[in-house]
């Protein structure tokens, strides 16, 4: 994982461990914005990420970059040797994809015919194949773009694929660069938050936006056992259900997202009180916190477990949240620990629902992580102890 | 104010790509949003845009839409009030 | 994949006369351009005005496709939906983006971002049927609409009914007149698809959904599997995966009653399906859709819908033969689809 709060996993545990937020004034990204907003940017620039994967090909963008950063962390620490005879896949997601380059040139492509190789380094599948042959994964590759809920959704596509059999193993996740188009897109939208965000705050204002690449293997047990592995945490239960409400917006009774929690739930056969630990999609926004608040009390009643949003650590990363909150979770397992919700004060009023607000030891065996997206996509994941 | 409104009918006609809609439609006093026009938060927020691209007057809170945009005649009356031109 | 999936209903809007279901080929529409653009019916009749007035293309193509093929199937639900696109709702992104760099970032409105994120289409149908189940975006190149196929055939292993798929795509003026600059683009009539002589592809766009059930209740032909294939080196690994693919299926090539093969029309691009062509054809009725629709991501979703109507109707249209056919019926129909020679995919529908 590579985003605002480290390199790889172990500076992002030191991050969430201190409680240090990755977000900041911006230092990458052009925008005449830059005093006036924070963002969740990977400290490295685009020539340092080159430095890291040591290429400089022609049309390598920076969320390629992050891709491959990620991915390649993953799998190494995985110990898996690709060329073992069992089947792996790549499934990747993102929003941003070329955008991040194709913004810098459009104009002189349109206005004046430069910069026309850009035009094929564009589209989410190129940034995926970049991952895939980084990697050295030829037997899958697929591509996700469901707004916000993207990495969710690699991750449940992962596991149904390797129970139906057609792959061992799957490198599963997102990406996404801050661009300047995603960043005026949510500027516009008037939900981005000038000072740090504040989820599940009374008087939260807003998102700030992030970026970062995440992945995580899975693996069949037969395979693990084949090639002696062990694993970290695993996938108990995952949904996908749609709010059906409006383009943008969560309905205010947080249909869409009860059912996907609902489902995922009963997929795991955990009841609602088995779950240890939340970690919220919790964008900060007004509308987010409110419909995922009232979906949180559809399923827990008046027994909410303890939960957090870790976007005020990492900023908001679009389609690669849902997999930086899945190494997130799997390290709260792995150290029985919830990483805090930052800057929060005040319960919102409706819910008087408060968030873990400083790094709490807590036995956790049960992650629920919940992901939603433009579009009315609700994904949620169950993680458990191994 | 009766030629502010008007103005504002074929301005909103065209930020909102109403297509089907013809400004004698939009009544001065009825709602813009809900039952009225069947107009929603993101045409909220072309409204903010179409208040400072044409009228030089910024919100920052979307939240003090609602009032605004409440009818024609209340959005004349903020244009009015706190407008440049 | 266990399970088949059975069409039960199409819905395509296409660079030829699609729009209307029961149209084949009466007489195909030829287009002398390097861009064949999709004959676009009038929305109004598909869509709520109050919705229609925010949509791009793309969405427009999209939802209305789905709607002809959920009428088709008289269904009001689905238990999962899966669009895949490419290039996702281009028309906004484009729109959006020049408003950002010419405006320097300001006076930029929300609703063309809104639209430009790739699962619109899907989450626009989602809207309208009111469906709150299971709904998913595919955006590989030549694997967006292939990975729809695949996950509606795994939801019903997983004991799903019903899935809506389909793939969408649009070009601009922009997008083609920078394609125009960037590559070589052919506009011959008599482009030569399959004599390997021709350099430069003839851009294409459009929509075709499918309803699919996991019964063969009212079906026009059912699809039995599907497989995709990454960066082959030489083409015969392409083939070497179809010949497993059919063994997977219980059919051989020799079996096959028609191959229908995705051709972009350059030559360089094509070289390992015109070698496969070349050895099959004595053996095999061959056949290539592109000519027709045009080269884009998704343009495995228009050869799924010709092969789907070329079994229902049991009539292989000349337009679509590279060889002379003496098939009297046709009961299996493999595509064998290729996409900048990066993304090879099988797909194979059969009589049901």
């Amino acid at each position: 994982m590579i985003s605002a709060i480290g390199n790889n996993v172990p500076e992002a545990l030191f991050s969430l461990s201190n409680s240090k937020t990755g977000i900041g004034k911006v230092n990458h990204l052009t925008t005449r914005y830059k005093d006036e907003y924070l963002l969740g940017e990977v400290k490295l620039s685009n020539k340092e990420l080159m430095d890291v994967v040591g290429s400089t090909a022609p049309g390598l963008n920076r969320t390629s970059l992050l891709g491959m950063i990620a991915a390649k962390e993953a799998l190494v620490n995985s110990g898996i040797d690709l060329k073992d005879g069992l089947r792996t896949g790549l499934i990747s997601s993102t929003t941003v994809a070329g955008m991040c380059n194709t913004e810098l040139y459009y104009r002189d492509m349109v206005e004046k015919h430069g910069h026309l190789e850009v035009l094929d380094f564009h589209d989410c599948g190129e940034s995926t194949e970049r991952i895939a042959d980084h990697l050295g994964i030829k037997d899958f590759v697929t591509t996700i773009s469901t707004a916000c809920s993207s990495a969710a959704n690699a991750v449940m596509l992962g596991c149904r694929m390797i129970k139906s059999g057609m792959l061992d193993r799957a490198v599963v996740g997102g990406v996404d660069s801050l661009s300047k188009f995603t960043f005026n897109g949510f500027n516009t939208l008037m939900i981005l938050d000038k000072e740090w965000c504040k989820p599940f705050d009374e008087n939260r204002k807003g998102l700030n936006l992030g970026e970062a690449g995440a992945f995580i293997i899975i693996e069949s047990e037969a395979s693990l056992k084949k090639r002696n592995g062990k694993a970290l945490a695993q996938v108990a239960g995952y949904a996908n259900a749609n709010d059906a409400y409006h383009q943008t917006a969560s309905s205010p009774d947080g249909l869409g997202a009860t059912m996907a929690i609902e489902q995922a739930l009963a997929m795991s056969g955990l009841k609602p009180a088995d779950i240890d630990y939340i970690n919220m999609h919790g964008t900060g926004t007004p509308n987010n916190d409110q419909s995922e608040s009232k979906a949180t009390v559809n399923i827990f009643g008046s027994n909410v477990p303890k939960f957090s949003s870790t976007k005020a650590f990492t900023g908001h990363t679009l389609a690669a949240a849902a997999s930086v909150e899945a190494v997130i979770s799997v390290l709260s397992i792995l150290n029985n620990k919830i990483y805090p919700n930052l800057n929060f004060t005040t319960p919102i009023s409706e819910f008087n629902l408060s968030p873990v607000t400083k790094v709490t030891d807590a036995q956790i065996k049960n992650v629920l992580s919940n992901s939603f997206g433009f579009g009315g996509n609700c994904s949620s994941l169950i993680i458990s102890k191994n | 104010m009766d030629a502010l409104i008007e103005k504002l009918k074929v301005q909103i006609i065209e930020q909102l790509n109403l297509a089907e809609v013809k400004p004698e439609d939009i009544k001065p006093d009825g709602p813009l949003f809900g039952d009225g026009l069947g107009l929603d938060s993101i045409d909220a927020l072309e409204l903010i845009v179409l208040l400072e691209k044409h009228y030089g007057i910024k919100i920052q809170n979307p939240a003090d839409g609602k009032k605004i945009f409440e009818s024609l005649r209340t959005m004349a009356e903020f244009i009015k009030s706190h407008g440049k031109s | 994949m266990a399970k088949k999936a059975y069409i039960i209903g199409s819905g395509c809007i296409s660079p030829q006369n699609t729009v209307d279901n029961n149209w084949f080929f009466e007489s195909v529409v030829s287009h002398e351009s390097d861009h064949l653009n999709a004959i676009e019916p009038s929305y109004k009749e598909y869509i709520n005005p109050n919705m229609l007035r925010r949509m791009g293309r793309a969405i427009k193509m999209g939802v209305t496709a789905a709607s002809i093929a959920t009428t088709e199937a008289k269904v009001e639900n689905v238990d999962g939906t899966m669009s895949g696109t490419g290039l996702g709702c281009f028309e906004d992104s484009e729109r959006f983006l020049l408003a950002l760099l010419r405006n320097e970032e300001q006076f930029l409105t929300p609703t063309s971002f809104i639209q430009s994120t790739h699962n619109t289409v899907g989450s626009q149908i989602a809207l309208i049927m009111k469906c709150h189940n299971y709904n998913h975006t595919y955006v590989h190149r030549g694997f967006s609409f292939e990975s729809c196929i695949m996950d509606a055939m795994m939801s019903f292993d997983e004991g799903k009914h019903t899935a809506l798929i389909g793939g969408i795509e649009e070009h601009t003026p922009i997008y083609i007149d920078l394609n125009q600059h960037a590559h070589k683009l052919d506009s011959h009539i008599d482009h030569k698809y399959f004599e390997g002589k021709d350099l430069g592809i003839q851009m294409g766009e459009g929509a075709a959904f499918f309803v699919l059930s996991d019964t063969n209740k009212n079906a026009s032909s059912c699809i039995d599997g599907i497989s995709m294939l990454y960066k082959p080196e030489v083409s015969k690994e392409i083939l070497l995966k179809a010949t497993q693919f059919l063994k997977q299926h219980n059919t051989s090539l020799e079996n096959i009653d028609l191959v229908l093969f995705g051709l972009s029309g350059d030559k360089d691009l094509d070289k390992h399906l015109l070698d496969i062509i070349a050895g099959i054809s004595k053996t095999n009725a061959v056949g290539h859709f592109k000519h027709l629709c045009g080269e884009y991501h998704t343009a495995g979703a228009f050869g799924t819908w010709l092969a789907n109507k070329i079994i229902q109707k049991q009539n292989i249209p000349d337009a679509v033969k590279i060889n002379l056919s003496n098939k009297t019926s046709v009961n299996t129909v493999l595509i064998i689809n290729g996409y900048l020679n990066i993304n090879y995919s099988f797909t194979l529908l059969s009589k049901c």
